[in-house]
């Protein structure tokens, strides 16, 4: 594959170019030339408004195809712990793994543990923790690439302790590839994942290195699956003999509404939903006026994950679900537990790279050269309009001033500055009714 | 000699507790379209914040000006306020003069100065009483062999 920064792809037959993706994103990550958008992939944080904004359904999300599971001797299936919220009253967890069993999976992989691991190994660092806070979770993968692209001097506020998904991913591997005499790469680890967030985070971690997932599927294309097997077995009146796949609550409740704040609430921790949100609350931390938040916990979606791009029921009544499934549960189970602490002092789990920040545009030039391009950006910016109209193919004028400093556009792009610009459009806007 | 790159000036107001922290924002805003090493800025941040919010308590305008050379950043906040009678105590962590008001807001503990010292590779502290306070901090962002 060849490099990916970021996971989407504009469909350019069906691209109008209409301007709404590049007036939506967030990181500005969006330039549309000769009426085709196209994507900064530097910039691109993953956070899906795009996709949700194009109404034409020009944008797709990066994924893993299921063909691809076929290279695959043994198959395993983690999912989400969203997953099981998704279905109607009276689909039970068990249900769900017989359905993904039929679908074609070996095994379907309960990470209660790791969840525990991970959790422990993220208090134990809070607790050492001296330097600036909040420290941030990890756990979006959208709010870790925000961070990078748009407020590096945070980055080393990022927790750096890798995700359970991933240890379930690594965990899996080594005991199937030794109960079953397998290479571990013919051993697929599948996330079942609630949005394409975390699918490219699978495929391209933010640190750089490789993951110890194979890929993800989105809910909706286990969904059906695990509807019709459940159907067929409707005759049989037979509650699942597997055994239970969620042992405990503590996987469910991180996933619902506590999320991590159970474990760290004594570090002032503040729990945050929706991108808009989230952004201001970095801006407000920039500014000092969040000085008393330890942990920050973050979420791309409005809801955090359960309100997911890749979900299939309202997210509102996944977390009743979620919420009434976990009343049911013990909140730490003796299995579980004894299996975190045979395998908690055994097992590293730092992140196998640091996160860093990602380069931006002109960074190669010397300091001396980025403050005459920066200035150059300002008396661009004092030229334009100030408008935001984006017809120059830049969401703002301060972006075209930006794009124009590093050589990416010129002023004449602007209809304010160029007369043939406007005829240029019309040309290209109007062709069908000229 | 470093060589001058950019100088900037910003304009503080003492009591205006709804802005601020703007200032040092705007400051950090531009050290990062310049691409400056996140260290840096985080530091530079702590200094211009501390500084604006000394100025925001304390005094009743100031000028914050922002100087980048091609090998520091200069953060200079002169304000015409009351002045520090004892430099010596105002620099021990934890002295503060702030009232229970200011402490409300989580402010006032005594940190502002020691900590722009603290992040400062230069640092220095002018004050006369009935005149105003001049606080300069310099970062280096090469260090030199």
């Amino acid at each position: 594959m060849d490099k990916l920064t970021h996971g989407f792809r504009i469909d350019r037959e069906k691209c109008q170019g209409c301007l709404s993706c590049m007036r939506v994103c967030p990181t500005h990550a969006i330039r549309v030339k000769d009426a085709k958008a196209q994507y900064r992939p530097d910039s691109c944080i993953d956070c899906g408004v795009c996709l949700r904004a194009c109404p034409r359904d020009a944008i797709c999300a990066t994924t893993t195809p299921v063909e691809d599971l076929s290279r695959f001797k043994f198959k395993v299936a983690v999912p989400s712990p969203v997953l099981f919220g998704q279905f109607p009253t009276g689909i039970t967890p068990a249900q769900v793994v017989d359905g993904l069993l039929a679908f074609g999976f070996d095994e379907v992989w309960d990470y209660s543990v790791e969840i525990n691991l991970v959790a422990r190994a993220i208090q134990q660092y809070v607790d050492q923790w001296t330097g600036p806070t909040p420290l941030i979770s990890t756990q979006c993968p959208v709010v870790v690439r925000l961070v990078q692209v748009s407020y590096p001097a945070m980055v080393d506020q990022l927790i750096p302790v890798q995700l359970a998904r991933e240890i379930a991913g690594r965990e899996a591997k080594r005991r199937f590839s030794a109960r079953l005499g397998l290479h571990e790469d013919q051993i697929g680890v599948i996330y079942i994942t609630p949005c394409q967030a975390k699918t490219i985070s699978i495929l391209q971690p933010a640190e750089g290195v490789v993951s110890n997932l194979d890929g993800a599927l989105g809910f909706p294309e286990v969904y059906n699956a695990v509807l019709a097997c459940r159907s067929l077995k409707k005759s049989d009146a037979i509650k699942s003999s597997r055994p239970p796949v969620i042992r405990n609550s503590g996987l469910l409740r991180m996933h619902v509404s506590e999320g991590m704040g159970r474990l760290v609430q004594q570090h002032r921790y503040l729990r945050v939903t929706g991108l808009s949100n989230i952004i201001q609350v970095f801006n407000d931390i920039e500014k000092g006026k969040l000085r008393n938040v330890g942990f920050l916990d973050a979420y791309n979606c409005w809801n955090g994950c359960a309100g997911g791009n890749l979900t299939v029921a309202n997210m509102y009544v996944t977390g009743s679900t979620l919420r009434s499934l976990a009343s049911t549960l013990p909140e730490m189970d003796p299995v579980t537990e004894a299996e975190v602490e045979r395998r908690f002092p055994n097992e590293d789990f730092s992140l196998k790279a640091p996160i860093r920040p990602r380069p931006v545009r002109g960074a190669a030039a010397s300091l001396k050269e980025r403050v005459q391009m920066r200035q150059l950006a300002e008396d661009a910016l004092a030229s334009l309009p100030g408008l935001d109209c984006g017809l120059c193919g830049a969401p703002t004028c301060r972006e075209l001033a930006r794009d124009v400093s590093v050589g990416d556009a010129s002023k004449n792009d602007c209809v304010f500055l160029s007369k043939s610009r406007l005829q240029d459009l019309r040309r290209v806007y109007l062709r069908n009714t000229a | 000699m470093p060589e001058e790159l950019l100088r900037k000036a910003f304009e503080i107001h003492g009591q205006d507790f709804e802005n601020a922290g703007e200032r040092s924002a705007e400051v950090t805003t531009i050290l990062k379209d310049l691409d400056v090493d996140p260290n840096i800025i985080l530091r530079v941040g702590i200094v211009a914040f501390e500084a604006e919010m000394n100025v925001v308590m304390y005094a009743g305008r100031a000028t914050l000006t922002l100087v980048v050379t091609d090998h520091e950043i200069v953060v200079e906040v002169a304000d015409e306020g009351p002045g520090i009678p004892d430099i010596e105590l105002a620099m021990q962590p934890g002295y503060s003069t702030a009232s229970d008001e200011m402490r409300d807001m989580g402010f006032g503990y005594g940190l502002g100065l020691p900590n722009i010292k603290k992040n400062s590779d230069v640092f220095s502290l002018q004050s006369e009483v009935g005149k105003g306070t001049r606080v300069l901090s310099m970062i280096r962002l090469i260090s030199y062999g």
